[in-house]
């Protein structure tokens, strides 16, 4: 069983993993990935504390709070709420840095491309900032990755080149480097302010307020990827994306960061709907749908394998676990992953791909039958299994429930290969210790023929 | 004092490594200092260490990490996968140190 376990690794390795690598080492998907994690996800989290109070999940206390509640929303709006401007800078920041360029240039350059793109050209005097608002978070996200990396690709091509403004040796480096961006700047904020004059020149009614409103760069944009947010929202949409991390992962890449970095402006999107308003929301497949729900203590949901390998009859299997245990608290699973291991384990890959895929079915089924409430709140993926689903519900104990149960199926569906699993390793170990005492053995016969023949 | 940064994807798992490698060093009584950068954070900061470690989650960016590092002259290697699933810093140490006695000979020998 172990020769064809290693022959079907050895294919993997030689005709897999090549092609998803293209996928994930992509410079651009990594800049807009970065940029979410580091930039955009303090304020995603920070605002989320807000929204928690604002929707509070115990009853008496929501009541007492709901003349203050559009007051307590404030801190959520302006952080949560302005997350496309600010990943307007991550974006445009984080691609500098993988070019190895100066990135706070670009990075402002890009907040300012982001704005002139999402205010009308005319009329701005008779805009409130709520107007405003929907554009500078979940459904700007597009417009503020596009102008991040037009901000640093055109300001990397202008530094050096012909066109760049020639200044003296004795200038100062950093005078020096204020005029180098002048050129680039000036001419992308031209560009985007005609685009938009041309854009805002043409206007639409806004079927919710029955309004004549100007369209935007970003209002267009989300005209025409409209359809794409609701295609992403279905369950053969999480499917996918749930084969593919767990495809990605099964060779030892991390598939969350990946899928993340094309799929998260969807989710923002639409669980900042949701997080709009909480009680009508419906919008399922989201950050939470997979972090809290479907990646039990770490991509795959490999809870339950962490307490089988605490008293696997493997050593391997059983030093693994120690180390597991903790992380696996904190939905951290990396020991898992490259120790029992599952990755380029043709064994583990079936079910560490297959019991992920059987748990968002579950959760879809959950959350569309509505006996379970959608998420709305985003969080840290660390917070331990159990209390996250009641706090990505807006505090509903059934979304602990249903963690729960989903950690049942896992362990079942673990269980028979787990089991075939360690059979292999145990079998190894008892063969290379059945070697070191036949060596001993030999040595000592030896060492007793050398004595005897003196 | 040597300085070496790990090039992983969230820093989450990769701490936990980070901590376990310093106290091996601790142990061993030497210097060392550890950084986990994400791989762009690593690209504008490889100026700042002497020895370059890819965790292996984001091997497949290896590549590019490696081109970097040795246009600059710095070792880089890739942290063994079990070494980093049972977050052994001795181990990790080990080809630290390995690295570091390799680009020593390389100056003797110039």
């Amino acid at each position: 069983m172990s020769g064809v376990i290693e022959r079907s690794a050895e294919w993997f390795e030689r005709y897999f993993v090549p092609p998803l690598s293209v996928i994930a080492s992509n410079v651009y998907l990594q800049a807009i990935r970065d940029a979410f994690i580091i930039f955009t996800l303090p304020l995603v989290l920070a605002g989320s504390l807000f929204l928690i109070v604002a929707n509070a999940p115990v009853p008496a206390l929501a009541a007492w709070l709901q003349p203050y509640q559009s007051a307590i929303l404030v801190p959520y709006d302006l952080s949560f709420g302005l997350m496309a401007l600010f990943l307007a800078f991550g974006v445009a920041y984080s691609l500098a840095q993988y070019r190895r360029t100066e990135p706070v240039q670009p990075g402002i350059l890009a907040m300012v491309l982001f704005l002139i793109a999402t205010v009308p050209v005319n009329g701005l005097e008779k805009m409130t900032v709520g107007d405003l608002l929907p554009y500078l978070g979940g459904e700007g996200l597009l417009v503020g990755i596009l102008v991040g990396i037009l901000s640093t690709e055109v300001m990397r091509l202008f530094r050096g080149s012909r066109f760049a403004i020639k200044l003296p040796k004795t200038v100062p480096s950093n005078v020096k480097r204020a005029f180098e961006a002048l050129v680039p700047a000036v001419l992308l904020i031209t560009l985007i302010w005609v685009l938009e004059w041309f854009i805002s020149s043409h206007s639409f009614i806004d079927p919710a307020t029955h309004k004549q409103t100007a369209y935007t760069i970003p209002i267009l944009l989300m005209r025409i990827f409209e359809p794409l947010v609701l295609v992403q929202d279905s369950y053969p949409a999480a499917v996918l994306e749930i084969v593919l991390m767990m495809l990605l992962w099964s060779v030892g890449i991390h598939g969350m960061n990946v899928v993340m970095a094309i799929a998260l402006p969807f989710w923002l999107s639409t669980i900042t709907a949701n997080a709009a308003d909480p009680a009508h929301a419906t919008g399922i497949v989201t950050e939470p749908f997979f972090h809290i729900f479907s990646h039990l203590g770490g991509s795959g949901a490999t809870w339950p394998l962490v307490i089988y390998m605490l008293r696997s009859r493997s050593s391997q299997l059983r030093t693994v676990g120690k180390v597991a245990l903790g992380p696996a608290i904190f939905n951290i699973n990396e020991p898992v992953t490259f120790g029992v291991p599952m990755a380029l384990n043709p064994l583990m890959m079936i079910p560490f791909i297959l019991v992920p895929v059987v748990i968002v079915t579950i959760n879809y089924l959950a959350f569309s039958l509505g006996l379970v409430h959608v998420p709305v709140v985003m969080q840290p993926f660390t917070v331990p299994v159990g209390i996250s689903g009641f706090i990505a519900t807006g505090g509903d104990v059934r979304g602990s429930l249903l963690q729960a149960i989903n950690l049942v199926v896992s362990a079942l569906l673990y269980y028979p290969f787990f089991k075939a699993w360690e059979r292999v390793l145990v079998a190894r170990e008892e063969a290379t210790a059945r070697q070191e005492e036949n060596r001993a053995t030999v040595q000592a016969e030896m060492r007793i023929r050398a004595t005897v023949k003196r | 004092m040597v300085r070496v940064i790990i090039v992983c994807s969230w820093g989450m798992s990769t701490s936990l490594l980070v901590d376990s490698l310093v106290a091996a060093a601790e142990a061993a009584q030497i210097e060392l200092q550890v950084e986990a950068l994400s791989a762009g954070e690593y690209a504008a900061r490889v100026e700042e260490c002497e020895i370059v470690l890819i965790a292996p989650q984001i091997r497949h960016l290896r590549k590019s990490i490696e081109k970097l590092a040795t246009s600059l002259g710095k070792p880089v290697a890739l942290i063994e996968p079990f070494y980093y699933a049972t977050m052994n810093g001795q181990a990790v140490l080990e080809q630290v140190l390995l690295l570091v006695a390799g680009v020593q000979e390389g100056e003797e020998d110039a």
